[in-house]
């Protein structure tokens, strides 16, 4: 198992500055840089937009910008950010927080809403608890993001008056849990909706899967009620896919979500990459990427574990020369 | 189990009743603000956007405020005149004004900060706007040449500038680009390590808010500078966050924010939004927009820059895009100001036509790069230069893109919109000079001409009469089209009093005069 780790880890290092470089290309090949936007459009004349090339480092070729920034990475340096002169690690980790707390919380919600709805759904196919199941499945892939965020707010903000339209807290700052929680339920779900009709589809399929396998029947011929059969047989042949769902969100929860970010103001991760995308603040774009590159990669190879874990098969396999 | 949840529950009420930080005795403006500011270094910012202004405003002095219609009022300085035949401008400092650290403001500080920024050591991006100062280059480094910022005593500065410049003109093009730096605080620092030190991070101004915190890019508290020289702000806080367009009004209806920038600004559609959500809204007087089409004079013939003059119906479009709060212009001079010339813009498709055939327009299809909340209006224009046999097709992309695009020549037209000035030469000085000639002018010199004599033409009737000959001279050329001057619509704030609406146009507010309506 420790050679399967080690050799997925050092699979994973090609991989990432493959994305890294793929990236940083990508973010050349955008028209403009933050010097075009100089003036808001009125321009930088020849001498002042070529100090401000050689002040961020534009005016270097693209492959050696490529590698200062690589060595400033590997030296655990991710560059500063060319709009607030700040540095990008610092500007990361403020923002780290509040999206884990935001993504975190709306997937925590999907999971707990999804998996009852899924199995209820697979367990009793075509009843009312299908439909509803259906309803939510459709209502959470149809609708975007931004239009939900922008009805949550004219719902429960402008028209209930429940709950805050924007931000993370009332005032300057942390003020209590209960200003927070207000502030981060329409957010969170908002976030939750959209992960809600995956996580229920992928439910129901896995558990319908297995309810028709052989050893179903076999328990239930044996007398197990349909309790023990869903607790004991399905939801554990379900869990792996199920899982997978699961685990592929982890990337979105450290990432952020940018739209939802974005239009509730949510000084997160996502807000962040948003902002910096716009004003070509590329360290920052590039900050942000490496993160979740190496969030997504962490996840695969969770996932592997997860797999090796909740099915011995799995094991099997690996302990074979 | 039951019992530990409900505890939990109540623990979590009875925090956010009483509030940890006493939110109840703290007065608070909540500001809303759609995009993030740069560094809170003011000569450090690389976009140099008006987001960035709106933030240095307040944690920095100006040497005064500007009014929406070109009128100035003292600020960090109690008064002004011209000197040395026009060369200079003198002025008198208020000698109220204190740093948020209790030392005074002198003119030795605005003169080290002039000294300090225009070194050439000194990486500070901004330094270009001191480029009209004596003894500074193009790009506002200093030469070696007497620099042209001096004290005269503890409390009178003195400007010289390269060219002859009314200390108004000198106010309404660099009034909101100049601040007052605490010198005082890094004398000993070297110019290549003036913008790494610690100072930008938690800055001391001179400014009406002091700084509290700051999540770069998301959140800025700010507190009241309780000894400001025009008076303490009515507010213990302020609190500017970075909030999406989309939800600056809905959150101002839900009471979530008390103002936003600029202006509390709204289009025309959601006027009766605000106005069902029990909002006040106002019109404003003064243009605060001006919207041009950006022409590439390579790939655009003089007869055909013409043609699409005439093919516009800018009536139409200005109506698209204002919903009626605008004028349609021949020009960039704002409507109503010192410098405004008759406006005498009509359409004619036929003229056009004509135009097209003399330009030997060969049916090619021209590109337009407009921005997504232009992508409307960018239709209109389609259509109707379609009637005239002109084929366009639009690309829309974000604004670095454009003007990027622009610049370089990728695009034939380009939609932009600016904040106009009372100044003759606000417009055409920065578009039409050499070294940012993003129209592709293949000869900037009779241009550069009429500016140079504009700007140095000191009597008043003179000058008028050189700028209606450059308006003429624009008329036949058509490097760029004007197509309209807006006025804005003020959501008024429920909350906030005093506030001077349509001066927040122009990187202004006169938060020393907001108070709370209790």
């Amino acid at each position: 198992m420790s050679r399967y780790i080690r050799n997925r880890l050092i699979a994973a290092v090609p991989v990432f500055f493959g994305i890294t470089l793929l990236i940083f290309l990508m973010l050349q090949t955008a028209s403009g840089t933050i010097v075009d936007l100089r003036g808001e459009g009125a321009g930088a004349g020849a001498a002042e937009r070529a100090a401000l090339e050689a002040y961020l480092g534009l005016d270097a070729p693209l492959p050696v910008r490529y590698l200062r920034w690589l060595g400033g990475v590997l030296r655990g340096d991710l560059g500063t950010s060319y709009a607030s002169g700040k540095p990008v690690r610092t500007m990361i980790a403020q923002r780290a927080l509040p999206s884990l707390l935001l993504t975190g919380t709306g997937v925590l919600l999907s999971v707990a809403a999804a998996l009852p709805l899924g199995v209820l759904a697979a367990w009793k196919p075509r009843s009312g608890w299908d439909r509803a199941a259906s309803a939510v499945a459709l209502v959470s892939f149809s609708v975007p993001g931004f239009f939900l965020s922008l009805a949550g707010i004219f719902v429960f903000s402008v028209t209930l008056g429940w709950l805050p339209a924007h931000g993370m807290y009332s005032g300057g700052g942390f003020s209590g849990l209960g200003d927070l929680l207000r502030h981060l339920l329409l957010p969170a779900g908002v976030v939750c909706a959209g992960g809600l009709g995956g996580l229920v589809k992928q439910t129901r399929a896995a558990c319908l899967e297995v309810l028709g396998e052989d050893y179903i029947r076999t328990a239930r011929a044996k007398g197990l009620g349909d309790r023990a059969v869903m607790v004991r047989h399905v939801l554990r042949g379900a869990g792996i896919p199920v899982l997978t769902t699961v685990l592929s969100h982890i990337p979105h929860i450290i990432g952020g979500s940018v739209v939802v970010e974005r239009v509730f103001g949510w000084p997160g991760m996502g807000s962040l990459l948003f902002s910096a995308i716009s004003s070509r603040d590329y360290p920052v774009v590039m900050g942000v990427a490496v993160v979740i590159a190496l969030s997504v990669l962490g996840t695969n190879l969770l996932l592997d574990l997860a797999y090796a874990l909740a099915d011995p098969r799995v094991r099997c396999v690996e302990a074979e020369p | 189990m039951k019992k530990k949840i409900a505890l939990l529950l109540a623990l979590l009420l009875g925090l956010s009743a009483c509030g940890v930080r006493g939110a109840e005795a703290c007065v608070v403006v909540e500001y809303g603000l759609s995009n993030p500011w740069d560094s809170l270094m003011p000569y450090n910012s690389p976009s140099g956007s008006n987001y960035s202004r709106i933030i240095y405003d307040k944690i920095y002095d100006r040497l005064a405020y500007v009014h929406a219609g070109g009128a100035l009022d003292p600020r960090g300085a109690a008064s002004w005149e011209g000197a040395d035949g026009g060369y200079a401008a003198v002025f008198h400092l208020d000698r109220d004004a204190a740093f948020h650290d209790g030392t005074p403001v002198t003119a030795e500080h605005w003169v080290e900060t002039i000294r300090r920024m225009t070194d050439p050591a000194c990486p500070a991006v901004g330094k270009s706007v001191f480029s009209v100062l004596a003894g500074t280059d193009g790009s506002g480094a200093a030469t070696g040449a007497p620099l042209g910022a001096q004290a005269l005593d503890a409390y009178t500065l003195k400007l010289t500038f390269k060219t002859p410049t009314t200390p108004e003109d000198f106010l309404l093009d660099r009034n909101r680009e100049y601040y007052v730096l605490p010198t005082h605080l890094f004398e000993d620092v070297q110019g290549a390590q003036l913008l790494s030190l610690d100072l930008w991070d938690a800055p001391v101004g001179s400014g009406p808010c002091t700084f509290i915190s700051e999540t770069a890019g998301s959140r800025l508290v700010l507190g009241a500078n309780p000894d400001y020289q025009l008076g303490r702000p009515g507010f213990d806080e302020l609190v500017i966050s970075v909030v999406d367009k989309s939800n600056l009004l809905p959150s101002m209806i839900a009471g979530d924010l008390d103002y936003y920038a600029f202006g509390g600004s709204v289009a025309a559609e959601d006027a009766p939004s605000a106005r069902s959500g029990g909002l006040e809204v106002l019109e404003g007087e003064t243009p605060n927009t001006f919207f041009e089409l950006m022409l590439n004079n390579e790939t655009l013939s003089r007869p055909v820059r013409q043609a699409i003059d005439l093919a516009l119906d800018k009536q139409a479009l200005c109506l698209q895009a204002t919903g009626g709060l605008g004028e349609p212009a021949d020009s960039d001079l704002l409507p109503g100001g010192e410098y405004a010339v008759k406006n005498t813009w009509s359409r004619d498709l036929e003229r056009a036509r004509a135009l097209l055939a003399e330009g030997g327009y060969d049916g090619r299809t021209f590109r337009l790069a407009c921005t997504a909340n232009r992508s409307g209006l960018a239709a209109l224009v389609q259509q109707e230069l379609a009637e005239a046999g002109l084929s366009i097709e639009i690309e829309t992309v974000d604004s670095a893109a454009m003007f990027s695009g622009m610049a370089d020549g990728s695009y034939d037209m380009g939609i932009a919109s600016h904040t106009p000035s009372a100044l003759p030469l606000w417009f055409t000085e920065s578009r039409l000079a050499e070294g940012n000639n993003i129209f592709h002018v293949p000869d900037l010199t009779p241009y550069a001409g009429y500016i140079a004599g504009i700007k140095g033409e000191m009597d008043p009737a003179a000058r008028r009469a050189l700028v209606a000959e450059f308006q003429a001279f624009l008329t036949q050329e058509r490097p760029f089209i004007p197509l309209w001057f807006g006025r804005a619509l003020h959501v008024q704030s429920p909350t906030v009093e005093g506030i001077d609406y349509p001066s927040s146009s122009f990187c202004n507010e006169n938060v020393w005069e907001w108070t709370l309506r209790r």
